[in-house]
């Protein structure tokens, strides 16, 4: 059984990710990469520079085995699952960070820290979010997360968890107007020395966490692999895909503000909805 | 199986922990620091308190991301790629570490630690939970409170709008060579020198 989870966990992260590809309409250029040859900067941190993307893989990763494929079946079925994925959360961050540090080179380097100066405080309505869902629950497993929702999904039970999950899915996928690490008006930020396979390694990175992001949402919010009729992990897939989809949409359609800005909107603005959110299912839980 | 993760994983916390004083940035440090952090996370989890190890995890990802940028903002080397001296002040640090390293491990050698391998059926992380909103309720929410307060003056002491005005008005970065030109741009109308050198920029 293990071996079975093992095997869904490597094959929806795979063929997730070539559908974010599709999705994305970066196939082609994610290809042609590999034929380009590789920038090299003056006097970079060369360990982080080359593991930055394989660690963003392996958050995606990590976030993915924890994810209930059917009622009761996790690859990592801990008793703190949503924590080890809020860990991850934290950790894409620095990998991020990390990424653009590395290169030591001006536009890498200012989306390093505008990203570290946005990451942060979304981590903190993240981890509301989050705990709100594991309040029904009445545990932090994602296995436990899922049963309480038989009754019903916890996106009408809690109707601004999602809304503002999809923020922080924003952010971790470095997409549309949470893109403050690679965006186009720093020349791509982190990645602007990057080139060749390591530029194509760091967008499949990031494709992936794409999906993993996507498939804890169906997990917190839409009752992951609960469904009539078809069997569950055809109902994750499906949800996944949907959230994916509207992440993708939402990136592409909702402009970027000034980085300034953007932070006073997190904290005076997500951060106290994050706690109304946290409120509204403590007193329904009670 | 267990024991030799545990060993592996505490050998790996020492060896970054050590990193951290042999590196020469300041972002590095950090991020060894947060290595050996997880390291202890994850000796954490083999020893039966998920919860408290994977929060090491987390909380130190977050933690050393807060440090790295608030380092590198006070030590004037902004990329933190810079090469710089990771210790100081020799004789204090040395006795503090001793008196620290003989006081933990007292404690280690002299407490009683328990040898029953914890229950398969045991609830940790629920029972973690009654202690620390329960008995423990006092030393959580000193410690709770504690952290806020530290959090509120640092985002004080780097806030740009200060009693006074904005903080780096008439400012001067420290000079590249010792009495040297500073570094970086002049403060708007800052003494004489500061004119002649606009031209340039």
């Amino acid at each position: 059984m293990t071996l079975l989870l093992a095997l869904a966990v490597l094959g929806t992260l795979l063929a997730g990710t070539l559908f974010a590809a599709v999705l994305d309409r970066t196939a082609l250029p994610l290809v042609a990469a590999f034929g380009r040859q590789r920038v090299e900067t003056e006097a970079p941190d060369r360990m982080n520079r080359d593991l930055a993307p394989a660690w963003y893989l392996a958050l995606a990763a990590v976030g993915l085995s924890v994810v209930p494929f059917a009622p009761g079946l996790a690859l990592i079925d801990s008793p703190v699952g949503i924590v080890i994925w809020g860990a991850c959360e934290a950790l894409t961050v620095v990998t991020v960070f990390l990424h653009g540090w590395s290169p030591n080179a001006p536009f890498p380097l200012i989306g390093a820290y505008r990203y570290a100066a946005i990451g942060l405080p979304v981590m903190l309505p993240s981890m509301f979010v989050l705990i709100a869902a594991a309040l029904p629950a009445e545990s932090l497993s994602l296995v436990a997360i899922v049963e309480s929702q038989r009754e019903i999904w916890n996106v009408v039970r809690q109707p601004l968890g999602l809304p503002l999950f999809l923020v922080v899915a924003l952010a971790l996928t470095l997409r549309g107007p949470m893109d403050y690490a690679d965006a186009a008006d720093i020349a791509s930020g982190t990645s602007a020395e990057d080139s060749g396979p390591a530029r194509a390694a760091w967008q499949v990175a990031r494709l992936a966490m794409l999906v993993s992001v996507s498939a804890i949402a169906a997990t917190v919010f839409l009752g992951g692999p609960l469904g009539p009729v078809l069997p569950g992990p055809v109902w994750l897939w499906l949800k996944t895909a949907v959230l994916m989809a509207l992440i993708v949409w939402l990136g592409d359609r909702v402009a970027r503000t000034t980085p300034s800005r953007m932070l006073g909107i997190l904290w005076v603005v997500l951060l106290p909805l994050s706690f109304l959110d946290l409120v509204i299912s403590g007193v329904l839980a009670l | 199986m267990t024991d030799l993760a545990v060993a592996l994983l505490a050998a790996f916390a020492v060896w970054t922990g050590w990193r951290v004083f042999r590196v020469d940035s300041m972002v590095r440090a950090s991020f060894s620091l947060m290595l050996s952090f997880v390291a202890v996370g994850g000796i954490g989890v083999l020893l039966s308190a998920p919860y408290i190890g994977v929060a090491t995890v987390f909380m130190m990802a977050v933690e050393m991301m807060v440090m790295a940028i608030f380092m590198v903002m006070f030590m004037m080397n902004p990329a933190g790629l810079n090469p710089m001296m990771m210790v100081h002040q020799h004789r204090l640090s040395i006795g503090a570490g001793l008196v620290a390293f003989i006081g933990l491990g007292a404690a280690v050698l002299l407490s009683p630690l328990p040898r029953d391998p914890v229950p398969e059926e045991a609830q940790v992380v629920a029972q973690l939970g009654h202690e620390l909103l329960g008995p423990s309720m006092l030393i959580f929410e000193t410690a709770g409170v504690t952290l806020l307060a530290t959090m509120v003056g640092a985002v004080i002491l780097s806030s740009r709008q200060g009693r006074y005005g904005a903080a780096d008005e008439g400012a001067r970065p420290p000079g590249l060579t010792e009495g040297g030109e500073p570094a970086g741009r002049r403060p708007e109308g800052g003494g004489g020198h500061g004119h002649h050198h606009h031209g340039g920029h």
